[in-house]
């Protein structure tokens, strides 16, 4: 009896080990999987990337281009068999994408393109047969990385860099730089460079509720999709799948605002989560984390930037003061700001 | 039984000084490992069984005075710093959200230290410096005495203290009486004493200690314990408990996560059997001084 109890504990213990399996409703991520020649994904494979609740990539190369698929499990709903194949092809001034698959997917998607270039506009858009199907963001450092969701993959698309618009920086009443500084400011900010507006300081600014104008904000997370096996496992289920956190919105501002508090507001109005702390060294407030996305959550390189168009300031978003029909966009940035567009280096 | 009133026999004590240490060791290190909140409320709810049974009273103001008030402190310093989380319920002046995940979370945390003083405090209480001497002495005979010594050093230093303000009041330097001044000046005459008396009670122990051969071969501790089979039982249970709770950890069946949002291994069948081996561990000591009681109990009605 006496030797019967440790051989009951022993195997009891055993018993458990195989009975239990890890996992308690985290999104799962997979390697990624290269194409087959044929391109084709079957059923059961997305039907366990649906169960799974997993985030699945697909690679493969075309043209000498590489590109890949990222597929949600959370998005697919009905599933078969489809074919991921695609032809890339470069044209004028752009990529020809061509889907080998006859009939729609069923599910969004997202595709990456890995260019041999790199694209210095600001974004990029796909157009069928001379329309606008969707906006493609440009990420990556060396090489520029285009992604496009893909919600109806019949046919083909052209993918072109948008040209660059002209903004007027109407209602506000900040002076622009000369490019005649050459010394960092008290805040350490590094000269602004020729015909870019200054900083002001927060606490000389006076908000004149009777004169609103109107922004352009967006809060994108694109990078990540590049990036995913850096990113914290926890934060997998927070990244959507077309990378877009705010699609582009009108907002009102009032005369005297800055970047921030617009986006303090923004983020109130469209329920999301943002936190920030006041930097006293560069009088401004820092961005940590916007839709529990932190710093530091996709590598060691990683955070949020703002650009206001098509410039990333040198200088915190409490002291970049709107002016009317300004557009601003928060991305964020595996790379310090190299795979999101931030020309120049520090 | 009756100089002690209702209060329990900490029976546990009597153990061989091995089976104290892996207990401790095993508890002290799941409470801060597993923070699965079933988990956390099982050892905070032993801990303070086996606090109450064996210390009553005193244990019970500790918890009300000291332990309570900590829990509510972290569950409301913890948000005002960490503003993480998915569930946003207010915004505060700053424009930083309170979420509920790191209410939560401070909640959480303070239980665990919480469970984790309690640990502590009995395991000053069981693991006496001679149980540690006669466990390290032979093997590691300089860092057991210094480390029997700095454990010891708290309270011995708190009834030293009492003495020489006590002494120091007879020849009239009263730290509760006079100017400011000349009370911080008594003050520190005190603290000159007690820090002389400290560096030289350390430096004499540890003579005293090298006089009697201590760390020489052959030499035997003060205390003697047996291995006897109820050691060896209580061993093997905790060692089984120490394997199969280490293989839940490994198989996430404690999994929990506050950040971003809440997520947590369900209370299935598969998980249970770890929650009741868990609640076995920690609730060992409680249930050895229970049959303990119970045995003495029923040879003294049949005397």
């Amino acid at each position: 009896m006496k030797r019967l109890i440790p051989i009951l504990l022993i195997l009891s213990l055993l018993l458990s080990l195989a009975s239990c399996g890890g996992n308690y409703g985290e999104v799962d991520l997979k390697k990624p999987v290269a194409l087959s020649e044929d391109g084709i994904v079957e059923k059961e494979l997305l039907d366990k990337i649906k169960n799974e609740n997993a985030i699945a990539t697909f690679t493969g190369t075309s043209g000498g281009l590489n590109y890949e698929w990222t597929i949600f499990g959370s998005d697919l709903h009905e599933t078969k068999d489809v074919n991921l194949l695609v032809a890339l092809e470069k044209v004028d001034g752009g990529i020809k994408v061509s889907f080998a698959d006859s009939e729609s997917f069923g599910f969004p998607a997202l595709l990456s393109i890995h260019l041999d270039e790199k694209w210095t506009a600001l974004a990029a858009t796909a157009h069928r047969d001379g329309t606008a199907i969707s906006s493609v963001s440009i990420t990556g450092s060396k090489t520029s990385i285009l992604n496009l969701p893909v919600k109806d993959s019949i046919g083909s698309c052209t993918i072109t860099p948008d040209a660059e618009k002209e903004n007027s920086g109407v209602g506000a009443n900040r002076p622009n730089s000369d490019g005649s500084a050459t010394d960092q400011d008290k805040y350490l900010t590094d000269p602004v460079p020729e015909g870019k507006p200054l900083p002001v300081e927060p606490e000389n600014q006076e908000v004149n509720k009777g004169k609103p104008y109107t922004c352009t904000f967006s809060i994108e997370c694109s990078t990540i999709l590049n990036n995913l096996s850096e990113l914290d496992p926890d934060k997998l289920e927070l990244v959507p799948s077309n990378g877009v956190i705010l699609a582009p919105i009108k907002v009102t501002f009032y005369e005297g605002e800055s970047v921030f508090d617009v986006l303090q507001r923004v983020c109130k109005e469209n329920n999301i989560h943002l936190e920030s702390s006041w930097t006293p060294i560069y009088n401004s407030a820092y961005i940590e984390g916007i839709h529990n996305l932190y710093e530091f959550d996709c590598g060691a390189l990683s955070g949020w930037m703002y650009r206001v168009n098509g410039w990333y300031p040198n200088y915190g978003c409490s002291r970049y003061q709107l002016a009317d029909g300004e557009v601003v966009e928060w991305r964020y940035t595996c790379d310090l700001g190299e795979d999101v567009g931030r020309d120049g280096s520090w | 039984m009756t100089d002690r009133g209702e209060l329990m026999r900490d029976s546990f004590t009597n153990y061989h000084p091995i089976v104290n240490l892996l207990y401790f060791t095993l508890v002290i290190a799941f409470s801060m490992l597993l923070t699965h909140p079933m988990a956390q409320t099982l050892a905070l709810v032993c801990a303070v069984i086996y606090a109450v049974s064996v210390e009553g009273k005193k244990s019970v103001m500790f918890l009300l005075k000291f332990c309570l008030p900590m829990v509510l402190l972290t569950a409301f310093i913890n948000p005002a710093f960490n503003h993480e989380g998915a569930t946003i319920l207010y915004y505060f002046s700053s424009g930083n959200p309170l979420t509920l995940e790191s209410i939560l979370y401070g909640v959480g945390a303070g239980a665990m230290l919480v469970t984790v003083l309690l640990w502590f405090s009995a395991f000053s209480r069981v693991m006496t410096s001679d149980k540690f001497i006669y466990l390290f002495g032979k093997v590691i005979p300089a860092l057991s005495l210094v480390l029997s010594m700095s454990l010891r050093f708290v309270p011995k230093f708190k009834k030293q203290t009492e003495v020489v303000v006590e002494a120091q009041r007879c020849i009239g330097r009263d730290i509760s009486t006079g100017s400011l001044w000349q009370r911080f000046k008594t003050a520190v005459v005190i603290l000159s004493i007690m820090i002389t008396w400290a560096l030289e009670n350390a430096i004499e122990t540890a003579d005293s200690m090298k006089s009697r051969g201590y760390g020489l071969k052959g030499r035997t501790a003060f205390s003697i314990y047996r291995m006897d089979d109820r050691d060896k039982y209580v061993l093997i249970w905790l060692g089984f408990c120490g394997l199969f709770l280490t293989a839940g950890v490994m198989l996430s069946a404690f999994g929990f996560r506050y950040f971003p949002s809440i997520r947590y291994a369900a209370l299935d069948m598969t998980t249970i059997p770890f929650y009741a081996v868990y609640f076995g561990l920690c609730i060992t000591p409680v249930v050895l001084n229970f049959t303990e009681e119970r045995k003495w109990k029923t040879l003294y009605s049949k005397m």
